[in-house]
């Protein structure tokens, strides 16, 4: 209620400073069209829920920006933010040097380790020992698929790439692979559903390589918009100096999803 | 399978899977015609147009049945809004914000228009030249030909053709979905990933396009009826 009050409080002093001024045009931020629990998906509504979207939020009411999601498809989500479909992305995006030649980034605002799932009934670990000979499937044009391409492309059978995370999951869960590879809090959100819960279990974090898993998620941005790069960035540092961002984070995590 | 999952109301999706399937009839309506006006214009350009006139146009469309719509969509949807914010950009005007449902009618107009300019160019080919030459040698003008003679006149030939292309443009409204643009395909694709409950949701969506062409058959029949008055009955 508090918050509300204060967004309301500051909407107005908003509304009263652009009097005059021409009507800022809302901030349109990209999301995936997938289900990505539990950071973004699709509620019965229509409506987009998760952590992520309580972030957006939160951010974009203390950059005093109006905010609305815009649902892409993933695999052409960058090229929906050079082209202006989109004015930020928003998708669990990590900040990589590769994505850093075609566009910006703010500073992070999540971090969290990459995980493997695979069958109950096949014991192995996340490493290229374990995976020998394996099917191991990743959506496409993430760093877990780059990730793999990587480290695991010598030793599985194959890689498959997905166009949503969904898919290659429902794909495990039908056996058509032997193990997916991704972030792991999204691969506890399946593993918790009742699809994940009779078919899979965690296999263990795959060995961290700075290089190609990045520093984080931030927010995906044009390159030339330093102004509204400022404005998140100054957002992100006061929602976790005031306690905003440890509040929304409670009801989704049990532990510090900003990460070192 | 579990039904409630379809009702109207949260926490069913009925609701969301009826607005995607008025998103999908958007954009077929909006394509399909599109692409008549196109393919009118194409046809009459084809047929009476000068040498260079009749060029562009088997250019287009050759090139356009010579591709697959999926990669037209793509090529369209990123590259198409990109070149129109250049232009704008050249002219000195602020970039424009080309919307799902606009940039979807118009790939759909597109590629309609190219089968319909065929569809149509037959279907005129098949008047009797002696009613576009009566009509002539009344003093009718071009257009007043077109319009009085010409359209009426090549209707029951091409009801046949323009009817597949309307079933085929509602289906191709699933395409967009590769897009991210929420019609009855995607978000049938994000209700079953939610839910889980696939099978019930691929079906509910089957059954909403299959609603669609019954409907349609429906219509059809009767343009068809009314365009072939007059006509003799064939078997």
């Amino acid at each position: 209620m508090k918050s509300i009050l204060k967004t309301v409080a500051l909407a107005a002093l908003v509304g009263v400073a652009a009097v005059g001024a021409a009507s800022a045009e809302p901030i349109k931020v990209g999301v995936a069209a997938e289900p990505y629990p539990p950071f973004t998906s699709p509620d019965a509504s229509g409506k987009w829920v998760g952590w992520e979207v309580e972030f957006m939020n939160a951010v974009c009411a203390e950059a005093k920006l109006e905010c609305v999601i815009t649902p892409v498809a993933w695999d052409g989500i960058i090229p929906a933010l050079t082209t202006k479909k989109i004015d930020a992305i928003m998708s669990s995006m990590s900040i990589t040097d590769e994505r850093l030649k075609t566009i910006d980034f703010s500073d992070k605002y999540y971090n969290t380790p990459t995980g493997i799932i695979g069958p109950k009934s096949e014991k192995f670990t996340a490493t290229p020992e374990g995976l020998k000979g394996k099917i191991l499937g990743v959506q496409v044009s993430t760093i877990h698929a780059e990730y793999a391409q990587k480290h695991f492309k010598d030793v599985v059978s194959e890689i498959k790439e997905y166009q949503t995370q969904d898919e290659a999951n429902n794909d495990l869960a039908a056996g058509r692979v032997d193990a997916v590879q991704a972030d792991a809090i999204t691969l506890d959100s399946f593993l918790a559903s009742d699809q994940g819960k009779e078919c899979c279990e965690s296999k263990g974090n795959v060995v961290d390589d700075p290089a190609v898993l990045g520093a984080g998620v931030g927010i995906g941005l044009r390159k030339d918009e330093t102004e509204l790069k400022g404005k998140f960035n100054a957002a992100i540092k006061a929602i976790r100096a005031n306690g905003t961002y440890d509040k929304f984070s409670k009801a989704y995590f049990d532990f510090d999803v900003y990460g070192k | 399978m579990d039904l409630s999952l379809l009702a109207l109301s949260p926490p069913g999706w009925g609701g969301v899977l009826l607005a995607g399937l008025f998103s999908s009839l958007q954009l077929a309506v909006g394509g399909y015609l599109l692409g008549l006006i196109i393919g009118i214009g194409g046809a009459s350009g084809k047929l009476y147009g000068g040498p260079i006139v009749r060029d562009l146009l088997e250019i287009y469309t050759t090139l356009v049945r010579a591709i697959p719509e999926l990669v037209l969509i793509l090529l369209l949807y990123y590259a198409g809004t990109d070149l129109v914010n250049q232009l704008t950009a050249l002219l000195g005007l602020p970039s424009v914000d080309i919307s799902g449902l606009a940039a979807g009618i118009f790939v759909i107009g597109v590629v309609q228009g190219a089968y319909s300019t065929e569809v149509l160019r037959g279907a005129i080919k098949a008047i009797p030249a002696g009613q576009i030459e009566a009509a002539r040698a009344y003093g009718m003008s071009p257009f007043m030909t077109l319009r009085r003679i010409t359209l009426p006149a090549m209707l029951p030939y091409a009801v046949p053709g323009l009817s597949n292309l309307w079933l085929i443009a509602t289906k191709d409204t699933a395409l967009l979905a590769v897009v991210g643009f929420s019609e009855l395909t995607l978000v049938t694709r994000q209700a079953a990933g939610t839910t889980k409950h696939y099978l019930t949701f691929f079906l509910a969506a089957g059954v909403l396009y299959l609603a669609v062409t019954l409907v349609s058959n429906i219509a059809i029949g009767a343009i068809e009826r009314r365009a072939r008055r007059g006509m003799v009955r064939e078997a």
